[in-house]
């Protein structure tokens, strides 16, 4: 693919691994339409599903890489990526948690945040992945988010890990009790 | 998950200080101290570390998710303003294609409508030409003159070159020259032959005493216009109108009243 001419695969991959997504947003913004033809070929797929087919085979791919699980950069990404998009459309009635191959405990255990991250507010969201993933300090998230100084970020940032942690520990009582209830039905 | 195991609640504050950067030096290194001695505090410490790199894993994932739903989203409002783009160019290209072909039709029905036919001079001639009815049929033309008679017979039947060879066989000690010279004028003349016919017809018409003059000169004006000769014909036909005495003064009125002797390009 085009990125690959000027930038070696390890490096992609180092890159990728540190947070540097620009490789896969470029991927998706040269192959969205080639993509969608394809699938439509493949497996008479609609060019939204298709979008959103592989949005979600890129963000695997991320995952992967992310998780340690890909430690060697595939000699044609092109195909890689688009075998993936295969594979899911072959097993399109099995959903994918993109954490497959992790070990059961760690991979149910980030679907679980993935979750209860996403019933957080979109800004207390943009907050922490802002703070978390792109390693912003406070001032640039109190920039970014439009707060007075830097304390209010961290203020804000540790309000939205308390929310989290609220939200976990509900979750985890419910699931204690619905436990529970089995047991004593059983 | 496996759950909780420690109620971090109590931890967190202190917790984030430390992973935060945010303890002096000499408070990290007091809060180190208790991490080794307080398993409580080291449990905590576990369980936020943990939380903190799932959080990690969730932010990417899902930074990585919305930056490629916004790309998605801008890339079809892009293609919508293509398409939008691309369809009004068609409309407009449309539009233009049935102006443009309005416009051919209504130039076209406004040439039609306005144009003057084509000056057709033969289809003319033929229209104004009087011809001349030829000798009457009797029977002393075919007693006395049978050559002659056949002639007139011929002409009349519009068998041209049978009539002008009987005409040529008549002997001339018999018949007058001016009549011998004017039909053959006329013969000629209906054979589309205008060069050959004016001499003959020329010869005539500058005979005075002869009957046949004048009506000589309305033929060899018509010679003329044949000839697209349009100069001499109008002058010729001109003489044969303000003629009172000539025969043929009507039809040679109504030829100039049309104004339809016009020069031609090609000769005839």
């Amino acid at each position: 693919m085009p990125t690959t001419a000027n930038q070696p695969l390890a490096e992609i991959l180092t890159q990728m691994r540190v947070g540097n997504q620009s490789f896969l947003i470029k991927f998706y913004q040269d192959r969205r339409d080639h993509f969608a033809r394809w699938a439509r070929r493949q497996h008479q797929l609609e060019p939204a599903a298709a979008h959103e087919l592989l949005r979600t085979v890129l963000v695997d791919f991320y995952d992967q890489v992310a998780d340690g699980r890909l430690t060697k950069m595939p000699a044609d990404m092109r195909a890689h990526l688009y075998g993936m998009g295969q594979e899911r459309m072959e097993a399109a009635s099995r959903v994918s948690t993109g954490t497959e191959e992790l070990p059961v405990v760690e991979a149910s255990r980030r679907q679980r945040m993935l979750r209860l991250f996403r019933q957080l507010g979109s800004d207390s969201q943009l907050l922490l992945m802002y703070f978390y993933f792109k390693a912003f300090s406070f001032d640039k998230v109190a920039g970014k988010m439009g707060y007075a100084n830097a304390n209010v970020a961290r203020l804000q940032k540790a309000n939205c890990l308390r929310k989290l942690y609220e939200i976990m520990s509900r979750d985890q009582n419910s699931a204690d009790d619905g436990a529970g209830a089995a047991a004593l039905a059983t | 998950m496996t759950p909780p195991p420690i109620d971090l609640r109590p931890y967190l504050d202190e917790l984030e200080r430390f992973d935060d950067g945010l303890m002096t030096p000499a408070e990290q290194e007091a809060f180190e101290l208790r991490l080794e001695q307080d398993a409580d505090l080291q449990r905590a410490y576990e369980l936020y570390e943990q939380i903190t790199s799932d959080l990690r894993w969730v932010a990417g994932h899902e930074t990585l998710r919305h930056r490629l739903q916004g790309l998605d989203m801008r890339l079809d409002q892009r293609q919508d303003a293509l398409d939008r783009m691309h369809r009004r160019q068609r409309r407009q290209q449309r539009r233009w294609g049935l102006v443009a072909a309005a416009v051919v039709l209504a130039a076209l029905g406004l040439w039609l409508a306005l144009r003057t036919p084509p000056p057709n001079a033969q289809r003319d001639w033929a229209r104004y030409y009087v011809p001349d009815p030829g000798l009457p049929e009797s029977a002393g033309l075919s007693s006395h003159r049978p050559l002659l008679a056949e002639a007139m017979q011929q002409y009349r039947a519009g068998h041209f070159p049978a009539a002008l060879h009987a005409l040529r066989r008549v002997p001339t000690d018999n018949l007058g020259q001016d009549t011998v010279l004017y039909y053959n004028g006329i013969i000629l003349l209906r054979q589309n032959q205008p060069v050959a016919a004016r001499s003959y017809l020329k010869r005539v018409s500058q005979m005075p005493q002869s009957n046949l003059t004048s009506k000589a000169r309305y033929h060899l004006g018509m010679a003329y216009w044949m000839a697209n000769q349009a100069t001499e014909a109008r002058a010729a036909l001109r003489e044969v109108a303000s003629d009172s005495l000539n025969p043929y003064r009507k039809p040679a009125r109504r030829v100039l009243d049309a104004k339809v002797i016009q020069p031609q390009d090609s000769s005839r």
